[in-house]
């Protein structure tokens, strides 16, 4: 079985088998996603399709450092079909860094590894130990495409106060998470 | 000028960013951080990473098969992509749709420059690529088959744009049993043309034909036919 990075590797190389060993990893969490935002399987599927055919075409920007390959299609898919919930195409998304930049080289990513470890039982626990509201705002931004702003006036709280529940909710899953491994984990 | 921003400003702009909640107006300056801190590109990615695991929380929906059979034979059409199929497509597309170009005659265009081609390299000696002419009421098409191992290519002209509801789906008929379902048309942007890229042999099937079928297609043909063709060499 090809690892991630030979995925990777795969991709830049331009290699139809990269594609096809993505999707058949990666296909089923692109779909989960696309459906739980759009609510419609042909829009879900179509979304789906065109975040495949994008890495395809465009594969080559990805750059380790700033996450896994998963996170990476995961923030494509979820981009794209936020984008499709709003209608706004025009909207400017960065599903990768910009081209060009100089990035260094690949920094430790525990949390590649760790996903393949967790069971869908153990995020739905972890997640379920979050207070509510914590809860609710990171669902609102990732499920319902709310900015912080947005957020902010939905749940009628200060803009800080969306700040700090998204980050302490992100960092109290990792703890929870880290402590379901079996492996040590380490941040850095 | 020396970067304004702490570690822990910018990890509180990288958690919203990795859960999509960053405000636009904040994005270039956390961009600019990250630029030259490893230690907060560490946390975008860490945070990245962690916003992923979201969905696993939820049930898994497969996609159906239908999906990565169409994802694969477009990336497969344009890993290898001939010229000949290019140059029709860019001939197609290049038509403007306000001249007096009809369906009819930009597929007999498409056509004679086909078979000169096909002359040609018939002549070198390689395997001989095959069309198939496609029709219905208002539509007229071919069928490719290069000869380089390609998926063949389905080009129409004369077809309606539907409704985001539905879609025109390609079937591959056999003498005997149910019809299966392939790809879908897609309108070349800019164009009048659809096409569709089939992947898999056409061996042991007698016809194809194109249906509307609601958005993500249907495990079995509807009776709304568009066009279909023969497979057959004579």
């Amino acid at each position: 079985m090809l690892s991630d990075d030979d995925i990777i590797r795969s991709i830049a190389a331009h290699s139809p088998e990269g594609i096809e060993a993505l999707y058949d990893r990666y296909g089923g969490l692109a779909h989960t996603v696309a459906l739980r935002i759009l609510s419609d399987r042909g829009a879900a599927e179509d979304v789906v399709q065109e975040s495949f055919l994008a890495v395809w075409r465009r594969g080559s920007t990805f750059q380790p450092g700033r996450g896994s390959l998963r996170a990476w299609i995961c923030t494509i898919v979820r981009n794209r079909a936020i984008d499709r919930l709003r209608g706004d195409r025009h909207r400017t998304r960065l599903d990768t860094p910009i081209e060009g930049e100089s990035i260094e080289p690949a920094v430790s990513d525990p949390w590649a590894a760790v996903a393949l470890e967790l069971s869908g039982e153990e995020v739905r626990k972890a997640l379920a130990e979050l207070p509510p509201e914590q809860r609710q705002t990171i669902e609102l931004a990732y499920y319902g495409g709310y900015s912080q702003s947005e957020i902010a006036t939905a749940m009628e709280v200060p803009l800080g106060t969306v700040k700090g529940r998204v980050r302490i909710a992100l960092d109290k899953l990792r703890t929870s998470l880290a402590d379901r491994l079996e492996t040590p984990w380490q941040t850095q | 000028m020396a970067d304004p921003m702490s570690h822990d400003e910018v990890a509180d702009l990288l958690a919203l960013e990795a859960v999509g909640a960053l405000e636009p107006s904040e994005r270039d300056a956390m961009e600019r951080h990250l630029r030259t801190c490893a230690t907060c590109r560490h946390t975008a990615a860490e945070y990245a990473d962690l916003a992923s695991l979201l969905p696993s929380a939820l049930d898994l929906e497969p996609p159906p098969a239908r999906l990565r059979r169409n994802l694969m034979a477009q990336v497969f059409a344009e890993a290898t992509a001939s010229p000949p199929v290019s140059w029709w497509r860019r001939l197609i597309d290049a038509i403007p749709a306000s001249r007096a170009f009809t369906a009819v005659g930009a597929a007999a265009v498409i056509a004679a420059i086909a078979f000169g081609i096909w002359g040609a390299t018939g002549r070198m000696g390689a395997r001989t690529p095959v069309t198939y002419t496609v029709s219905g009421t208002t539509a007229t098409g071919t069928l490719d088959v290069s000869s380089s191992g390609s998926p063949a290519v389905l080009t129409v002209t004369g077809l309606q744009p539907l409704a985001g509801t539905s879609t025109y789906e390609v079937w591959l008929i056999p003498p005997q049993g149910s019809p299966k379902g392939v790809a879908f048309l897609s309108r070349a942007p800019n164009g009048s043309a659809w096409t569709a890229v089939i992947p898999g042999s056409l061996a042991g099937y007698k016809s194809v034909a194109a249906t509307v079928e609601p958005a993500g297609g249907s495990p079995t043909p509807s009776n709304i036919e568009v066009l279909s063709g023969q497979l057959s060499d004579s």
